[in-house]
């Protein structure tokens, strides 16, 4: 150990060695916290758990109907019969000996609903809460029963009326019929703008915080010793944006296995779609976003400055949420439609309309052109507010002072 | 090899109405360890922070090697911030990496060169260690590694010595002698004036953005005013006030001390205090390090 290794000089590294270089650091770092670890597996935890627990919630219906009946109330066997296939609810009757027995049937669930014959009527008992099918296909059945009484007691044969009845339907048709998965297209909305939201915010405030930290610690003069600055800005956005596509990928196939699994969504439907051009708008919203949180952070010496740097930022990405959560109900509306080509608005709006099935190719090739047009726009000046800023300390922040002073 | 020399010319700088650098300027040669001291807000880590291209000076130029500082050249030099300049959580060996590949190194050369500077540091058994996990002086040693573990050219280090133990001290300080006996030029700024005087070839003082003093600390202090510090027991207070060339900086009992202008004849001052009695000290002092500072600070 007398003298250190020696060799020759090496060369520098090239902008694709310096800018992998950083990034691979960026990922490592991050990926490998206890705390990346604990909270994504907690988060995946709790995407299969809500998707479980739907799938069990979820009317089935196809699934029968226990109904119970007591005493007397068996009479009512045929009409419940008939309701539910009128329904097309398959109904499932037990007859039990006592009250007492219905009762416990119901508390334990093992009956939806029981029904007793209670001074000279039917009384209908159920646990905590009667769904609406239900409720109107019990009803039919003792109003069916009823009027086969009425009948029967004039001397008219009830089958003869039930012949003309069933003769005669109903068609009913819709002007604007929704989509045959409508219910899952509003899920995945829900989920694409909940997801984007997470990222777009935690991942740019992730930017914000590194570059401070690089600043705040003066590892940057050591950085900027061996690198250019542009080469550490791109290597810093790219790893944090590299991470934050890799959870959101893990989210959506977590949550598109499991929902699949479980029967909630048709992997042949637009849930595959959904999650791919949620990735893709990711990456621009991400670029988009991320390149100004980095010049953000990089005016600032101390991280208790991080907030006020990036609140302005801040409040367009909840913005940009807020639109979008008022869209979840209204994809095709005009707050939609109209925001949705407004960068970086489009970066959560157009996954949203594509999940809901509201737009065409024309539509997201154009705001991505736009997106893509304003993200190199942006990320020129905020590569020129970072080379200036970075390794200026004690300067107080004003984006309008930066963006003059970088000119 | 390429000689590394560190021109400073005429170098100025202000931040808005503050002057930090005057025209300064000074060479650090080849295998020379040069001491950069002077008090807080000096000039010392604005002129670092120009060698390093990371200000750029109002007038004035920093070569190394005979080379405008572009990135290039930066990248032969070895960099310690004051205090700071490591990723707080992340671990000491990645960390070392880390820098000795963003200068070029391949893997096999960086791990070569990240064993050698942590044994040589005595922090190998720490390259697990997160940093913010170490101690200030272990915190400093891996602030070192990182500033050699890619075989700079130049070492440029600020405060390097703070905070550390003497033990830490002399680790550090031999690792400093072994570069420039290696031909490598080190300029680093420091508080620990003792330790500068000890361990310099050249010192230069620098206030308010002005270079006071330059040269070999015995340059310094042979060029500094000399004194005469005379102990005899039985002398008066007033012994020697009517020497001609002679004036008394401070009497204690029994001590005095003199200052003797340019051509007095000392040998008359010693005649004149052994008439005063026994005279047991008589001695040429010349200024410390820390009281030429004082005195180029308080000018």
């Amino acid at each position: 150990m007398s003298a250190p290794p020696a060799g020759t000089v090496p060369a520098g590294l090239s902008a694709t060695q310096a800018i992998t270089m950083v990034a691979v650091r960026e990922i490592r770092t991050r990926v490998l916290t206890r705390a990346f670890v604990i909270g994504n597996a907690v988060f995946l935890l709790l995407i299969v758990g809500s998707l479980t627990l739907a799938a069990v919630l979820q009317d089935d219906p196809g699934k029968p109907v226990k109904i119970a009946v007591v005493g007397e109330a068996n009479e009512l066997n045929p009409a419940l019969q008939a309701a539910g296939e009128r329904l097309k609810t398959p109904v499932l009757i037990r007859e039990l000996a006592t009250p007492e027995a219905a009762r416990a049937a119901v508390v334990n669930g093992d009956v939806k609903v029981v029904l007793l014959r209670e001074r000279g009527g039917y009384v209908a008992r159920a646990d905590k809460r009667l769904s609406p099918t239900l409720q109107a296909l019990l009803t039919s059945a003792v109003q069916q029963r009823a009027v086969a009484e009425a009948l029967t007691a004039r001397d008219v044969d009830p089958g003869v009326l039930a012949e003309a009845a069933s003769g005669a339907r109903l068609d009913v048709r819709f002007e604007r019929p929704p989509k045959k998965d409508a219910d899952q297209r509003t899920a995945l909305a829900f989920a694409v703008v909940g997801l984007l939201y997470l990222q777009l915010l935690g991942n740019g405030i992730a930017v914000a915080t590194g570059v401070v930290e690089e600043k705040t610690s003066r590892v940057v003069e050591l950085l900027l010793a061996a690198i250019k600055p542009l080469h550490l800005l791109a290597g810093k956005v790219f790893g944090i944006g590299v991470v934050g596509l890799i959870q959101l990928a893990a989210y959506g196939v977590v949550g598109l296995t499991m929902g699949a699994a479980t029967g909630l969504v048709d992997l042949n439907g637009a849930a595959v779609g959904a999650f791919v051009s949620t990735l893709g708008w990711y990456v621009l919203g991400y670029l988009f976003l991320g390149m100004l949180y980095a010049a953000a952070g990089s005016m600032v010496s101390r991280q208790e400055e991080v907030g006020s740097a990036t609140a302005a930022l801040s409040v367009l990405v909840i913005a940009m949420f807020a639109v979008a959560q008022a869209s979840v109900s209204d994809p095709n509306g005009d707050l939609s439609n109209t925001m949705s080509w407004i960068p970086p608005f489009s970066a959560i709006l157009m996954p949203l309309r594509i999940a809901a099935g509201v737009t065409g190719p024309g539509q997201i090739l154009g705001t991505a052109a736009l997106m893509l047009v304003t993200t190199s726009v942006l990320a020129v000046g905020a590569a020129r507010i970072y080379q200036a800023s970075i390794l200026r300390t004690g300067s107080g922040f004003s984006w309008r002072r930066k963006a003059a002073a970088t000119g | 090899m390429q000689d590394w020399q560190m021109d400073v010319q005429h170098v100025s700088k202000r931040f808005g109405e503050t002057v930090a650098l005057d025209d300064l300027s000074f060479t650090v040669a080849p295998g020379e360890l040069f001491g950069f001291v002077g008090s807080n807000g000096a000039g010392k880590s604005t002129t670092m922070r120009i060698a390093l291209g990371m200000l750029s000076p109002d007038h004035g130029q920093i070569l190394l090697g005979g080379r405008p500082i572009d990135l290039a050249v930066r990248r032969r030099i070895g960099y310690m911030p004051e205090q700071r300049g490591l990723y707080a959580k992340m671990r000491v060996g990645p960390q070392l990496d880390y820098f000795a590949r963003l200068h070029g190194f391949d893997r096999p050369r960086a791990r070569a060169a990240v064993t050698y500077w942590t044994e040589r540091l005595d922090i190998a058994h720490r390259l697990h260690d997160r940093v913010n996990a170490l101690s200030l002086g272990n915190q400093q040693r891996v602030q070192l590694a990182a500033a050699l573990v890619h075989d700079p050219a130049l070492l440029i280090l600020d405060e390097p010595f703070s905070g550390l133990d003497p033990v830490a001290v002399d680790v550090m300080s031999e690792v400093l002698r072994e570069r420039c006996r290696a031909g490598m030029p080190v300029i680093f700024s420091s508080h620990q004036l003792d330790l500068v005087q000890r361990l310099c070839d050249r010192v230069g003082i620098i206030s308010k953005g002005h270079m006071r003093a330059l040269g070999t600390v015995d340059e310094l202090r042979a060029a500094g005013v000399a004194r005469l510090v005379v102990r005899a027991p039985d002398a008066d207070p007033g012994w020697a006030s009517g020497l001609p060339g002679v004036s008394v900086v401070s009497h204690d009992p029994g001590r005095t001390v003199l200052e003797l202008a340019a051509d007095t004849d000392d040998q008359q001052v010693l005649a004149a205090a052994l008439r005063t009695g026994p005279v047991h000290e008589f001695a040429l002092h010349r200024p410390s390090l820390t009281e030429l500072f004082r005195e180029v600070v308080a000018a």
